[in-house]
Order: structure tokens, then C-alpha cells, then sequence
């Protein structure tokens, strides 16, 4: 990483300001071109065929009806692809094109309609007949962990060593140091319960989609709102056999992603369909489209946890069960990466966290914001709370008494993990702004709760820059600028570094043709890793100013020295811009810099390297319950996090905001409910219930910790999901200081808090009831 | 699909009568867009009556009550300081529809002709008496609204008719009104469960169901009551609800839906009760 020097930061003009989003106008004003905004006048459209239920076999596929339609070009099924039908994914490479003999979700599709129109598509898709079988298919933890269980992978389909090719277990993951069994004997409390977490979806506005053009030269364009084009641009070239060179991506902006836009799911079956027709291939997806298309994975949580006498833990255990669905994406990543901070970031002699990815009849799970950190947060917080009740202690004493100080390790071993920042400063913050320990009006209560995640382990990002001969710049960057505002970061670094106004600073990303490589947009690295490229191609930029400078002026290259955006010589300060014009002369020109951000891996590390850095984030909430009908008002949420330096406070707080009301949309309200068949019976905006502004607490207030201690430009770290890891736990706290009784099973909604109050008049809660 | 935008009532209702089981009509379209995007209505002809110059006008108010036409849209009622003034319940409810953007396009009449038993307007209109006059080519005739639902989706406006106004008679004097609704979230939502209930000046009290059974439903009259004896007010609560039959769905259990009808029963009853002599801010009591 690179070195901060005290004296560039007082240089600093643009960074730390609030500068207002780049592209922001165009984004409110409703000119943002979103990738159904965007013109392919020879586009053919898409349908997709899904069958009613979740888990068949199928046995046969007939499109003669289809074909027959008016307008239809084409129609696709398994057996109209390569065979073996290609699959592919990130650690397992399980996910067919098209369903290949079985559907394993709802919403799987068995076979795709091209045509001239959409409502020629759907008409046609309409028409295809597909016979199938419907299988048993287990669709929550206890089906899919029950002994005979139906298997979602054939053990065939899995190599012969894996001990769970038996079960719906594909992986695992076991974290543990001291002796939580025989420290059991050290405790004055022990609490042990059982934590549930539900299945929740990102619900992009945007839902995005894909349009796959055949170019003349044999290769393909992908128009895709991906967070990682790159992936994107590999996964396609190795399905379809084309070189890398051949298959450009396109990414538009997406409007929202939250990391349900990483991986490719449906980018491949349009790429053959292209090839096949020789036509652009156009799908736009539907809201519900997305709900199956991306989702978090569940979780069930078994925790046991004992505390000594003053509040000290003394061990914690977890089994944490994560409900992945039907093929692997990178949820056994999340699941490892998750279970690593489960334990939270305290001062633990004794911990054993024991995890599985558990496969079901539902939408893979994915990345999500906080990638598996709040299923466990959440019980590992309400934990302490329990024990904190039992020793007669508040929810402050027991964290203040737990937490790690700076350095100290919170994840123990060989390859132990420190707290990366004065994490209690975050703590005494979030209880000061929520007056912790002030009296509290009648049926009232208040909780506090705090959580980690680990930033990126390993990273690649490369950038370009060029400095124009009018002092006005164009920063390549391919990091994906999906609501969080990464371009204005780069634009500001640009305007720093380089002393070009901002307004004359242009961002191009989203183009895998011209913009250098970026591993992916996801746990909050832009900033560090993009960042870091970003600042160095804009030194590089400096230092080759200052040689040419040097050899056009005869100026000896030792009596010159750089800094932001100026050239110092011997006779004074020049600007950049016009130390360039000198250095470059009659014949003009500009400058390119280059920069690269690379953190490699560290053998045999359970994550496979040390994270670049933490999220770490303290919410406090207070909340009145209406015991009568269980409604929740949350009259003050707090969110401090500990960010390092703010590049851009707007941003950083938007991010804090977004996340918090994110947070509690899984804590109050969120929820994919599923009937018997494996088939989202909330599928859409109507029954899946997402916070709108109204639902926003009467006052929200964020705060970041600045301590200047991060990897990223100017003491800068990730930031964007911080404000979520624990804000279930908090709420969860308040609840049940309100009402005297804890409530293990997410989300809090106003009948789940009644039947809580009422444990007698409870039959089936709203949602689980047969349908 | 064909869009028609007539100019005469009899101009719409002809060309509804021409293809009635395939023809709807569309005011704001706050319903109908939504189920014909979700392929749960697929008319071939869609007829807009907002340009017809001879419908009843949206709002009209005389001595005996007021009219609504089939343009009012829930902004209009919500603004009127009439309708403000003698329905509160009304106010209330129209004012919870979607969100302003939904209310500026959602019309009175089809809240109720769209026969959804959670509609959130349609339980006060029960209890304040409204009729309603459905049209078709040959003739008009009224019905109360409480007998115009017949089951979900379904009411006495048939294919090939259009409701062409809505009565509700002024309320009695002394009496007010209040509507309650639960949700699942604050933020645009429809109902759980909603009562809307009319406590007339001597204590006699009425109520609207909405998503307490199959259709909306009224509750009572129940005779006057001592509002300061629980026991009296739960068993008053108890023959308001006597027709409702809560089920389990996605949106509630059975136990807590019947729970939180108990719950909006008794605070919309009070509510209303105590508007009666201490007129709130937002709407007035019936003089
Ligand atoms: C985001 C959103 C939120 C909503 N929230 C709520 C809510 O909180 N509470 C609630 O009750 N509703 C809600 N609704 C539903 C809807 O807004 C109301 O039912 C609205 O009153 C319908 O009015 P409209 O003019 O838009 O009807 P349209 O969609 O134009 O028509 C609805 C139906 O009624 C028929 N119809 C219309 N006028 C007549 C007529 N004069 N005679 C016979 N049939 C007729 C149409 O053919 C159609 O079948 C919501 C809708 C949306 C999209």
C-alpha cells in the first residue's frame, strides 16, 4: 500500500469536502441511461420459460407450437446446447446454461423464446410445452438436514472424496481456538439459544438484465449491469470458447446492486442465444425476476456462550447453518467469511464456530451487504445481551467489557486477526448519541450492538490516467459505480493530486474494452484498492511531468521535486498543468499514468489472506412497542463507524443512512416466504416488504470515526456496509428491553412482537400458515 | 388491446356492452395497469372515461349529503372541506390509499368497483350508508354499497356496466367517524385489517370490515353503550365483529388478524365517539 505523508493531506483541496456526485443530476433527473434505456433497434427480445414449482424433473421440452408463433426466431432449450451443457460458477462450476434435466429453484429456466418482439417472446413462451415431474424438494434448514432428505446434487455430481456427497452439506468451515468444553466448567452463566435469519432479496430497483450483440468480427458484446465486468467478460469466454479479446463488456451503471450483481447467472444462455441467431439478444428482467434470481442466504444459529461473574466471556460456540439454495455461487464464501467474525470482535478465550453451506430448492444465494456477517452478528449479540440479563448487567457494560482494544486479537491461532482501529471509540459514540442510560419514557426501550466484517483478502485493481494538454484529465477505473458514488472518489483524487478543476475530470469505467483490469466491485474495496491505483497513476503522472520537465528544460532532474498538483523547481512553485505545457512543448501531447493496487493472498490462511481491512460499526436504537398490536416506532437509530477518513462525507453518510434502513429491512419486515411447492409466494413488491420512507426512524443519525488508520488513500478504508452488520441485534436489544422478553427469530414484524406478547392466541404467524 | 376514450356516458357504455366479458374501464389505472401487467386482467378493450363530458361531476354537495362522480380521485375527497367535515372515517381512509402520487390518480368509485375486500375506502362508505347508481345500456339502477359486494373480485356492477355515481348521505347530527387500518409497514401498504367506525350523537355505533372477510363487510348497529366500562365496550366490540371471518394469509395469521380487528374496532370506536364533542384539527363533527 502506499505511504501517507502528514503534509500531502494539509495540501488537500477536494478530498474531505462534501462534493456532490458525479453523474448525481443526471441519476435524480431521470437521464441516467440504465441498460433498458439503451438502444439496439435490431435487438431481438427474450422470454424465458420456468415451470410452477421448485424441483422437477423434466422430461421433455416441446417448442413446434412456439416456433409456429408469429414473430418467433428461436427456441432454446438444454438440448440445443453444446453438451455437455456448459456450467459454470466461481469455486464450483455447477450452474447450467439452461435447467439441464431438472429444475432446482423456481424460476429455474428450462428454455428461452427469441423474437421479434417481447410480447411475441412471452406469447411464444407461452406455448412451450415442457412435461415434467415434480419432485420432493426441501425448501428451509431442518427439510434439508433431515436424515433421508432429498438431495438437491446428485452425488454423482459430486467428487468422490467429499464426505458430505450424501447430504445437502457442500461445504464447511470450522474456526477454533482454546477450549470451549472444558472452559464450560469457568462460567457463571451459560446462555444457549437457537437464532433464526431469513431468506431476504436486494430488490435493485433497477432490475437490470442483458443484451448480448454478435459482432462482425465472430466474438460478442455483453451489455450487462454487473459489478464485475471482468468476471463477466472470463465467464462468458470460457462457456462459449471465444478468447478474452473477442468479448467485451459493457456495464452499464446499475441502479443498485448491494452484490446481487456479481456474479453471471443469466449473461451466458443470451450469449448462445446471440451466436445461435445471429441476432442481439435483449432480456430485461422483472422485479420478481430478481427475487429469483439473487437472494441472502438464510441462516439457523445454535449458539452456547458463558460468561463470567463480571461479564467477561469466557467461550462461544456457534453452528451456524446457512441456507444457500441450489447451486453454489459464492455462497460457501459466505458462509466461511461470515463464520470467521461470527464470534464478534471480543476478547474470547475460548471460541468454536462449526458452519455449513447447505444446499436447497431455492435462488442461490449470493454476495449481499455484509456477505454472511449479520446472519451471525445476530446471534452473537443477542447472546451477549442474554447474558448480560443474567448477570444483571446493561448492554453497554457487557460490550465496553468485551470488545478488543486496538491490536488486540479478536480471532485467535496461527493466523490470528486485530482490531485495526479504537473500536471502543465507536462503542462510548453510539452510546452517547443515544443517551444510554437517560430515562426512558413508558414502553420504551434501547439496545446497543456491534459487529465486524473483513474487507477484501486478496484484490487487483489497476487504473489509468490521463492528464490532457488544457490540465483537464480522464481517470480509467473499472470499478462499477452502482449508487455508492466511486467515480466522484476518483474524481476528487484526480483534482487533489493532479490540481485539475473537478468539473474538467472525466470517469470512464463499465467498458472491459478500454478500461484496465478490476477484479470485482464488491466488500467495500473500491475506495482502498481503486483508490490506491487511482493516487498512483496520478504520482505517476507527476514523476513523469517532472522528468520530462527536467530533460526539455535542462534543469537537473535532483533540483526538481513534485507534489499535489504542483511541480517545485528551483525557482518556485509551478502548476501542474503548466510544468507540462513546458515539459511537453511544441509538439504537445499528454501524460498517461498508470497505478496498481495488488494484495495477494496469504497461504493457508482460513480466508485465504488477511482482509485489508474492517468494518466495524456500533448502532444503538431506541424504539417504542404498541403491545397491542406489536408495532415497532424506532424513535432515534444510531450508526457510528469506524471509517478511517471520510473522503467524502455526503457519501459516507448516504452509504451509513442507506445501509442502516437497509438493515432494517431484514430486522423489521423482510422476508421471502415459500409454499409447499419451493414457490415465492411474495414474489414482488406487494407481499415482500421492503422500509419505505415512512418506515425511516424519526431520527437517524450516523457518525464516523476518523482515526486516519486505514490502507486507503489518505488513511481512508471501505465503509459501505458497516451501518448493517448489527442493526438487527440492536433492534432486537430494544425490543426486548421494552417488553421484557427476547425475540430470537428475524424479522421483528408487529405480529411476530404480539405473538410474542401473546404466546397462548398464536396458531400460524402471517406467511406460514399452509396456503 | 384497444384504448377508447369515449365522450358520452352512452358512448362508453355502448362500446362496453359490445365486448363486455373482455372490455374494462380504466380511470386512473392504479389497478388496472398493475393486474394487466401481471396478466391477471388481459382486456381487449380498454375504455378511459375521463373524457366523458357527462359524467356526474366529481364532487357535488346538497342538504341531504354528497355525490360523487367516477373522477373523484382520493386527493379530491381528501381536500373537500365538506367531505372533511361530515366524514371523517372517509378522510381518514382515502388519505392512507398508496402514497400522493397514487392518491392524485386513484378514483373513489373504483376502490369499491374493483370489489378488493381490503379496499380502504369501501369500509367507511359502508358505514356511513353510501348507495351507489350502475349504468349500462339499458337503464340505471341503485344499490347500498354494502350489498353491491358479492364476493372477492366480484360485485352487482356486471361486465358491460359502469358505476356512474356514489351517494352518501349526510350523517346524522352529532355523530362523527374514524377509520383505522393496520399494516405491515408504515411506508405504502394495504390493509391487514381496517374498521371504520359512526357513533352517532345518542352512542349507537356502526362499523366497516375491510379484510375481515371475503367482501366488506358492516358491523351493527349496536344500541348506545357506557364507553367508559370496559366490559360494556368489548361486548359492543364483540357484535360490531360478530360478521367477520378473519383467515390466515400472507399478509396475517388468523389469530392476530382477529386479535387486531378487536384492537381497530375499539380504537376507531372511541376515536369517533370522542370526535363527536371535541372535533379534531383534521375533520369536524356533523352538525
Ligand atoms: C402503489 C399502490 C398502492 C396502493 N395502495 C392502496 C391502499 O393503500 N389502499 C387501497 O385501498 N388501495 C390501494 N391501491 C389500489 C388502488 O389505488 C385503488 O383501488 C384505487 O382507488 C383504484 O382507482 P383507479 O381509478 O386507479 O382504478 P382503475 O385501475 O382505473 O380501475 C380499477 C378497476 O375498477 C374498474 N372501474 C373503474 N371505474 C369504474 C366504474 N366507474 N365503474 C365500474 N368499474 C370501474 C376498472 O375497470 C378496474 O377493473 C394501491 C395501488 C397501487 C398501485
Amino acid at each position: 500500500m502506499i505511504e501517507q505523508h502528514g503534509s500531502e493531506r494539509e495540501a488537500l483541496r477536494t478530498v474531505g469536502a462534501p462534493i456532490r456526485r458525479y453523474g448525481g443530476a443526471a441519476r435524480v433527473s431521470g437521464q441516467q441511461d440504465f441498460l433498458a434505456d439503451l438502444p439496439f433497434p435490431d435487438a431481438a427480445a427474450v422470454a424465458l420459460v420456468t415451470l410452477p414449482v421448485a424441483c422437477a424433473t423434466v422430461t421433455g421440452i416441446d417448442g413446434k407450437r412456439a416456433m409456429e408463433m408469429p414473430g418467433v426466431i428461436a427456441v432454446v432449450s438444454a438440448a440445443d446446447l453444446p453438451q455437455p451443457v456448459p456450467r459454470f460458477g466461481i469455486s464450483h462450476q455447477d450452474r447450467p446454461v439452461l435447467a439441464d434435466g431438472e429444475v432446482l429453484f423456481h424460476g429455474e429456466p428450462v428454455a428461452a423464446v427469441v423474437a421479434e418482439t417481447l410480447d411475441q417472446a412471452e406469447a411464444g413462451a407461452r406455448e412451450v410445452e415442457v412435461a415434467f415431474e415434480e419432485r420432493p424438494g426441501v425448501y428451509n434448514v431442518d427439510q434439508a438436514l433431515a436424515t433421508g432428505a432429498p438431495l438437491v446434487r446428485d452425488p454423482s455430481r459430486r467428487p468422490e472424496d467429499d464426505e458430505n456427497r450424501d447430504s445437502n452439506v457442500l461445504e464447511t468451515a470450522l474456526y477454533e481456538w482454546g477450549d470451549t468444553t472444558a472452559a464450560a466448567g469457568e462460567a457463571a452463566v451459560i446462555v444457549e439459544n437457537t437464532y433464526t435469519f431469513p431468506m431476504v432479496t436486494h430488490f435493485p430497483i433497477e432490475p437490470g438484465g442483458t443484451v448480448a450483440v454478435p459482432t462482425d468480427a465472430g466474438g460478442l458484446d455483453i451489455y450487462s449491469p454487473v459489478q464485475h465486468p471482468y468476471l463477466l467478460q472470463r465467464t462468458i469466454a470460457t462457456v462459449t470458447g471465444l478468447p478474452l479479446s473477442q468479448v467485451r463488456v459493457f456495464a452499464p451503471d446499475p441502479g443498485g446492486g448491494f452484490g446481487g450483481k456479481q456474479t453471471p447467472r443469466l449473461e451466458p444462455l443470451l450469449a448462445f442465444l446471440a451466436l445461435q441467431t445471429g441476432r442481439p439478444c435483449r432480456l430485461v428482467l422483472s422485479l420478481e425476476q430478481t427475487f429469483q434470481m439473487m437472494r441472502r442466504a438464510a441462516c439457523r444459529v445454535k449458539a452456547r456462550t458463558g460468561f463470567a461473574d463480571d461479564g467477561a466471556l469466557i467461550f462461544h460456540e456457534l453452528h451456524c447453518d446457512f441456507l444457500i439454495g441450489a447451486y453454489a455461487d459464492v455462497a460457501p464464501r459466505v458462509m466461511t467469511k461470515g463464520s470467521y467474525v461470527g464470534a464478534g470482535p471480543y476478547r474470547i478465550p475460548h471460541a468454536r464456530t462449526a458452519s455449513r453451506a447447505v444446499m436447497s430448492n431455492t435462488t442461490p444465494s449470493t454476495a449481499f451487504r455484509g456477505f454472511g456477517a449479520p446472519q451471525v452478528a445476530w446471534a452473537t449479540e443477542s447472546q451477549l445481551d442474554a447474558g448480560a440479563r443474567a448477570l444483571g448487567l446493561d448492554g453497554l457494560q457487557i460490550r465496553r467489557r468485551n470488545l478488543v482494544n486496538v491490536g488486540e486479537a479478536f480471532f485467535r491461532g496461527p493466523y490470528e486477526a486485530t482490531a485495526d482501529g479504537h473500536w471502543h471509540e465507536a462503542l462510548e459514540k453510539a452510546a452517547e448519541l443515544i443517551g444510554w442510560g437517560q430515562p426512558l419514557a413508558p414502553g420504551r426501550g434501547r439496545g446497543i450492538a456491534v459487529a465486524i466484517k473483513p474487507g477484501a483478502t486478496s484484490g487487483l485493481s489497476q487504473s489509468l490516467v490521463r492528464f490532457l494538454a488544457d490540465g483537464s484529465a480522464i481517470a480509467y477505473a473499472g470499478t462499477s459505480d452502482m449508487g455508492q458514488g466511486a467515480r466522484t472518489l476518483w474524481q476528487q483524487i484526480l483534482a487533489d493530486e493532479l490540481g485539475s478543476p473537478l468539473d474538467k475530470i472525466r470517469v470512464v469505467s463499465g467498458d472491459t474494452g478500454v478500461v484496465p483490469f478490476d477484479l470485482q466491485t464488491s466488500a467495500s474495496r473500491s475506495t482502498v484498492f481503486m483508490g490506491n491505483a487511482v493516487l498512483e497513476a496520478c504520482r505517476d503522472i507527476r514523476k513523469r511531468v517532472l522528468a520530462l520537465f527536467a530533460e526539455s528544460t535542462g534543469v537537473d532532474e535532483a533540483m526538481l521535486s513534485e507534489a499535489p498538483g504542483v511541480l517545485i523547481t528551483p525557482d518556485g512553485e509551478l502548476s501542474l498543468l503548466e510544468a507540462s505545457r513546458i515539459a511537453l512543448g511544441a509538439l504537445g501531447g499528454e501524460f498517461v499514468g498508470q497505478g496498481t493496487a495488488r494484495m495477494r493472498g496469504r497461504k493457508g490462511h482460513p480466508l485465504g489472506g488477511d482482509a485489508a481491512f474492517y468494518e466495524f460499526n456500533c448502532t444503538a436504537i431506541e424504539v417504542e412497542v404498541d403491545v397491542e398490536t406489536g408495532e415497532l416506532l424506532l424513535h432515534r437509530h444510531v450508526s457510528v463507524s469506524d471509517v478511517g477518513t471520510e473522503l467524502n462525507p455526503i457519501q459516507v453518510t448516504s452509504q451509513d443512512e442507506g445501509a442502516s434502513i437497509m438493515g432494517l429491512g431484514h430486522s423489521q419486515m423482510e422476508q421471502l416466504l415459500l409454499d409447499d411447492h419451493g414457490v415465492i409466494r411474495n414474489l414482488g413488491a406487494l407481499d415482500y416488504r421492503i422500509p419505505t420512507f415512512k418506515d425511516v426512524p424519526v431520527e437517524l443519525i450516523t457518525h464516523g470515526i476518523e482515526n486516519h488508520d486505514g490502507p486507503g488513500p489518505y488513511g481512508s478504508k471501505g465503509i459501505s456496509e458497516g451501518a448493517l452488520l448489527c442493526t438487527a441485534g440492536a433492534l432486537g436489544s430494544a425490543v426486548s428491553d421494552a417488553i421484557g422478553i427476547p425475540i430470537r427469530d428475524l424479522p421483528l414484524t408487529p405480529e411476530r412482537v404480539w405473538t410474542a406478547l401473546h404466546p397462548d392466541a398464536a396458531d400460524h404467524p402471517g406467511g406460514e400458515e399452509p396456503a | 388491446m384497444r384504448y377508447y376514450r369515449p365522450a358520452t356516458t352512452a358512448q362508453a357504455v355502448a362500446a362496453l356492452a359490445s365486448q363486455p366479458h373482455t372490455s374494462r374501464i380504466l380511470v386512473g389505472g392504479t389497478d388496472l395497469l398493475v393486474a394487466v401487467r401481471h396478466r391477471s386482467a388481459q382486456p381487449t378493450l380498454v375504455v378511459d372515461i375521463k373524457g366523458v363530458r357527462d359524467l356526474t361531476a366529481p364532487i357535488s354537495v346538497d342538504e341531504q349529503g354528497i355525490t360523487f362522480g367516477p373522477t373523484a380521485t382520493m386527493g379530491d375527497v381528501i381536500a373537500h372541506p365538506t367531505v372533511r367535515e361530515w366524514f371523517p372515517a372517509l378522510v381518514e381512509a382515502a388519505g392512507l390509499v398508496g402514497s400522493v402520487a397514487i392518491r392524485n390518480r386513484a378514483s373513489l368509485i373504483a376502490n369499491s368497483a374493483n370489489g378488493s375486500p381490503a379496499a380502504d375506502t369501501s369500509p367507511p362508505l359502508v358505514s356511513f350508508n353510501a348507495s351507489v347508481t350502475i349504468t349500462s345500456v339499458s337503464g340505471e339502477r341503485t344499490s347500498l354499497l354494502r350489498e353491491f359486494f358479492l364476493a372477492p373480485r366480484r360485485t352487482l356492477c356486471e361486465p358491460g356496466e359502469m358505476v356512474t355515481s356514489l351517494r352518501v348521505p349526510r350523517p346524522s347530527p352529532g355523530s362523527s367517524s374514524a377509520f383505522e387500518r393496520m399494516t405491515r409497514r408504515r411506508g405504502v401498504d394495504l390493509a391487514t385489517c381496517s374498521v371504520g367506525a359512526v357513533v352517532d350523537a345518542d352512542g349507537a355505533m356502526t362499523v366497516g370490515l375491510g379484510a375481515l372477510g371475503p367482501t366488506t363487510l358492516l358491523g351493527g348497529p349496536v344500541a348506545p353503550i357506557d364507553l367508559t366500562s370496559q366490559e360494556q365496550l368489548e361486548r359492543a366490540v364483540d357484535a360490531l365483529l360478530a360478521p367477520a371471518t378473519p383467515i390466515g394469509d400472507i399478509r396475517a395469521g388468523k389469530a392476530y388478524r382477529t386479535a387486531m380487528a378487536r384492537v381497530l374496532a375499539r380504537r376507531a370506536v372511541l376515536r369517533a365517539a370522542a370526535r363527536r364533542t371535541d372535533p379534531d384539527r383534521l375533520t369536524g363533527r356533523s352538525s
